[in-house]
Order: C-alpha cells, then structure tokens, then sequence
C-alpha cells in the first residue's frame, strides 16, 4: 500500500485498519489519519443536532384502519347464485385456514397488506437491478419482462396467496411503483385498488393476473399498459 | 393472548422502539432535508408507517436500518423529487436557519454550514457512517449504490469539507 491508497481509505472511512505496516513507517500518512479523526470528531459535533421533545402522532386502532378501502364489484346475481357464492367462499376460507396462517379476505386485501411488510422496496432510486438478478426473480418460464416496462430497482420473489411470486419495484412519476406477477392467481374482471395513500389496479392477463400500485396520483393506467404488454405468460 | 393484550403489547413494543431511535430518524431526517420544520413532519410521517406496518419488523435488532428506511422514503415522498441540489446559504428559510443556529460556537457553525452546503449525494453516507455508524456495505445496500461509489462519495464528502472549513 503507497500514500495515497492509504489516504483514500482511511479518507472514506476512518475506521480503516489495513495499511498498518505503511502507517508505521510513514509520518505523512500518520499526520493525515491524526488530521481525518480529527476532522470526524468536528463532523460528528456538527451532526449532533438538538432534537425537539418526541411528539407521537395519533395511532390508529389497526384492528379497524388496516381495513383498506377496496370498490365493491358490482354483481347481478340471484339469491341462490348468492347462496351457491357462500359455500364456495367458506369452502376456500376452510382451506385456507388449514394452509396459511394469515387468512385474507381477499386477493386484494392480501396484495394490500403485502406493500407495507417490505418499506425496503420502496426506496425512490435510480439504481437499477441487475439483468441477472431480474431474470432470476422472474424465470423466462413464468414470463418475460425486462426494464422495458420502467427502471426496476427492486425485484424479489415473495409469497401471494400461498404460490412464490415476482414482486417488482419500478420508478414511476410520483415514487416507486410496486409489480405483483401472479400466473396463478386468475380473476375474472380488472378490479381497482384504492387506499389512503395508494392507487393501483389488478388486471386480469391470461390465466393469471398482475397488480399495479403506486403512489396516489401515480398514472397508473399508463404504466399497466406498458406493463401489460412486456408481459408474456407461457402458461 | 387476547386481542386487547396484542394491541398493548405491540403498543409498548412500539414506544419502546420510538423511545430508542426517535432522535436517530430526526437527526437523519434534518440532515435529509436540511429543515427542522420537513425534518419534524417526515419524521410524524415515518412513525405512522412505521406503527403500521410494525409487524412486518421481525427482529427488533434491525429497527434502526428499518426505521431510517422509512425516513428515508417519507422524506423523498415529501419532495417528490423537486428539491433543489443546492441551496444559497445567505437565502435560507427560518426553519432552514434553524438547523445551523444550534450553538453559539464559531468552529461547529462553520462545520455544520460545510455539511449544509454538501450535495445530497455525498452529505448522506457521510451522516449514514458518522452519526449512525453504518458501514460502507450498508450505505451501499440502504442507497442502492455499489460499494465503491459509497468510499468514494465518502472520500470526496471529506476533501470537500477540509477544503471549505480551511477556507472559512
């Protein structure tokens, strides 16, 4: 290691250890590391801001605002279609409930639920994931789909409904944009996603679907286009 | 357990937590945004989220780098991507004045003024190592940046500032 490694590193970061048989025999490089630790301990007074007094805002009974708002469908059916619909749901909600240990109401409410367990994702960058790392969250036998759809700078495969699912992150006009890929999960109609804070939409495509949900405001319709159209199932 | 001793329980886990790291998220947030006024409303709004989606935190050893996400976010949220990289310190807003009149001493002002006057892109990893204690790998992971880019960004954030307090 020469000096200016050596003033590089501890330069970056003044924790830096290495270099120790130069630092021995180098006064220069001695009296830059005094100098940076010096220099940090200023950064670190300058830093060290007071701190107003800690006021908690209102919390919400999560019991009840966890609920998120979504449109009801509108359903033209006949009192025993409704029946019929009954035992079918409680059929599915059995099943579920030997399966799974947290029980949704709907794919929907799941898809929902699913965008705050990961804050990590949402991160406004214009850092892109890797081709390799996409294509390994999003196998060519799933589907197709590269940064033609927006820059994605998120990409990992999470669990919907039970089934391992690429969840995607790309940068939409008003912060990130979350992209669910369900090739198992067939709806029968688009439905709209609506919360507080979000908008978003679950398209049907083939026999499965895709969710889309970004900040309110997001131009949502825009990005499912493209969306759309970069998707390919191959089942 | 009942459903009145979860929400308890989760409520003093929460507190706990707050109570732990609320000066760590303000601190970042100010420095973020380089206003105590954004700093308190992002830091509110980060509590918010944080509170629900607190289940979602498994291990409470990771709260700080989950918390600081959150600030993180909320405080891009709050700019939409409209701030302005640099800003003229003799044009500062009261709020934003506030952040450099902390204490009456000569030598920290004209350090805090330095670190003020930093871009955003080399002020954060040098407030991510020196007041949290992150290292560069988790600088890199929490900017989505590689471990280069951080070092360097770090070593330049260092030279930029002997450089600036020399010539005060």
């Amino acid at each position: 290691m020469n000096c200016e490694d050596y003033k590089q590193a501890i330069a970056a970061d003044p924790s830096f250890d290495g270099g120790a048989a130069h630092l021995s025999e180098c006064a220069a490089c001695q009296a830059y590391r005094k100098d940076i630790l010096s220099l940090d301990n200023r950064i670190s007074a300058a830093l060290n801001l007071s701190v107003p007094e800690l006021v908690m805002p209102e919390l919400p009974d999560l019991e009840v605002e966890n609920v998120v708002a979504l449109r009801p469908k509108k359903r033209n059916t006949t009192t025993w279609l409704a029946i019929a619909a009954t035992v079918v749901i409680a059929a599915t909600v059995g099943f579920r409930m030997l399966s799974t240990d947290i029980h949704y109401e709907s794919l929907e409410a799941e898809i929902i639920a699913h965008l705050d367990h990961e804050p990590a994702s949402l991160v406004v960058t214009s850092k892109r994931v890797s081709d390799k790392r996409l294509s390994a969250v999003v196998p060519a036998d799933m589907s197709t789909m590269g940064h033609t759809a927006g820059l994605v700078t998120y990409a990992r495969t999470c669990e919907i409904n039970g089934k391992a699912v690429p969840h995607l992150v790309i940068q939409g006009e008003r912060g990130p944009v979350t992209i669910l890929l369900m090739p198992d999960e067939k709806i029968d109609a688009a439905a709209d996603l609506s919360g507080e804070h979000i908008d978003g939409v679950l398209l049907p495509v083939g026999n499965g679907s895709i969710a889309i949900i970004g900040e309110r405001g997001e131009r949502i319709d825009a990005i499912s286009n493209t969306v759309r159209n970069s998707v390919m199932w191959d089942t | 357990m009942n459903s009145s001793t979860e929400a308890t329980a989760r409520r003093r886990r929460f507190d706990q937590l707050v109570g732990v790291f609320h000066a760590d998220m303000y601190r970042y947030a100010a420095w973020l945004s380089r206003d105590r006024a954004i700093a308190e409303d992002v830091v509110q709004e980060a509590l918010l989220r944080a509170w629900k989606s607190l289940d979602a935190l498994r291990d409470d050893a990771a709260a700080k780098p989950w918390l600081l996400t959150i600030v993180r976010r909320e405080n891009a949220r709050h700019f939409e991507r409209k701030r302005l990289e640099t800003v003229d310190i003799d044009d500062l807003s009261a709020s934003q004045e506030a952040l450099l009149a902390e204490q009456p001493d000569r030598e920290l002002d004209e350090m805090r003024e330095a670190i003020f006057e930093l871009g955003d892109d080399y002020r954060e990893p040098l407030v991510l190592q020196v007041m949290m204690g992150y290292s560069t790998t988790e600088i890199a992971e929490l900017m989505g940046l590689k471990q280069g880019a951080v070092l360097t960004r770090l070593h330049r954030a260092r030279h930029k500032l002997r450089e600036t307090v020399e010539d005060r």
